[in-house]
């Protein structure tokens, strides 16, 4: 039967799939931990809350994605499903995945460079105003 | 077991070792440059460097294990010497590519940086 086959490669790519994208989000948002805590300076529980909030975010897209590209369809009916076959469809399924992946990793990387970016320019805006509002005092 | 799966049995090995060495040793001398091109802060070098060898990773990993979606069907021991040559050596150039596209980068950036200082 080849319907049997073909459900024999979903129990490969499910749990593949699944623990790839558990085990990426867990070291991105270890790391995003630190660029939150930049970004919102001084206040760490709104950093920690914002930064499990992307997490939950990652996951949802990409395990989303990962379980709407899982149908083998257009296999079944042309050729016969050997193993050997299985192995060159299930590669091309977890490979793309897997590079699918990693570009969304590094948009995170880079939004998170972004965030950082801008909570600089914010803080040296503010600490130019800061140092030139008691300047206007003083020469009235 | 024909002989195209005993390729691919070969082959993710080899690629997953030299993909998985390569990125190991430009993870450790990269952070040199890093702290080069972002000052005084040494928890976001590690973490954008944590970062970006996992992009690496995922990238090539799953760059190396797509191409065997398209391997070309063997039939005996000397037609899979071939296929498996031609594909690993594919494979490393682009490793190699990248990997002088990756130096231009950070040559370029510490140039940036250091007419940002001067000026």
């Amino acid at each position: 039967m080849e319907s049997t086959k073909i459900v024999i490669a979903y129990f490969i790519y499910l749990p593949i799939v699944i623990g790839l994208t558990i085990f990426v989000s867990k070291k991105l948002f270890e790391s995003g931990k630190s660029f939150m805590v930049e970004i919102f300076r001084g206040q760490e529980n709104i950093a920690i809350a914002t930064n499990k909030l992307f997490e939950v975010g990652f996951y949802l897209v990409n395990i989303g994605w990962a379980l709407v590209i899982m149908k083998i369809a257009y296999y079944g009916y042309s050729e016969e499903v050997t193993s050997q076959r299985l192995i060159e469809i299930l590669s091309r399924k977890i490979g793309g995945f897997s590079i699918y992946l990693g570009v969304m990793l590094l948009l995170n990387l880079f939004l998170f460079l972004r965030g950082r970016k801008v909570a600089r320019q914010k803080q040296l805006n503010h600490q130019v105003n800061m140092q030139q509002q008691p300047n206007f005092g003083y020469q009235k | 077991m024909n002989f195209n799966i005993i390729s691919y049995l070969l082959y993710i090995p080899i690629i997953f070792f030299i993909t998985v060495k390569v990125g190991w040793i430009l993870y450790k001398n990269g952070e040199v440059f890093m702290c080069n091109i972002i000052q005084n802060d040494p928890e976001i070098v590690a973490s954008i460097n944590k970062i970006l060898l996992i992009g690496y990773y995922l990238i090539n990993l799953g760059a190396a294990t797509i191409t065997i979606a398209y391997w070309e069907t063997v039939q005996n021991g000397y037609e899979m010497m071939n296929a498996l040559s031609d594909v690993l050596g594919k494979t490393i150039l682009a490793l190699a590519i990248m990997h002088y596209n990756n130096i231009f980068w950070i040559k370029f950036l510490n140039r940036k940086k250091q007419t940002e200082v001067i000026n």
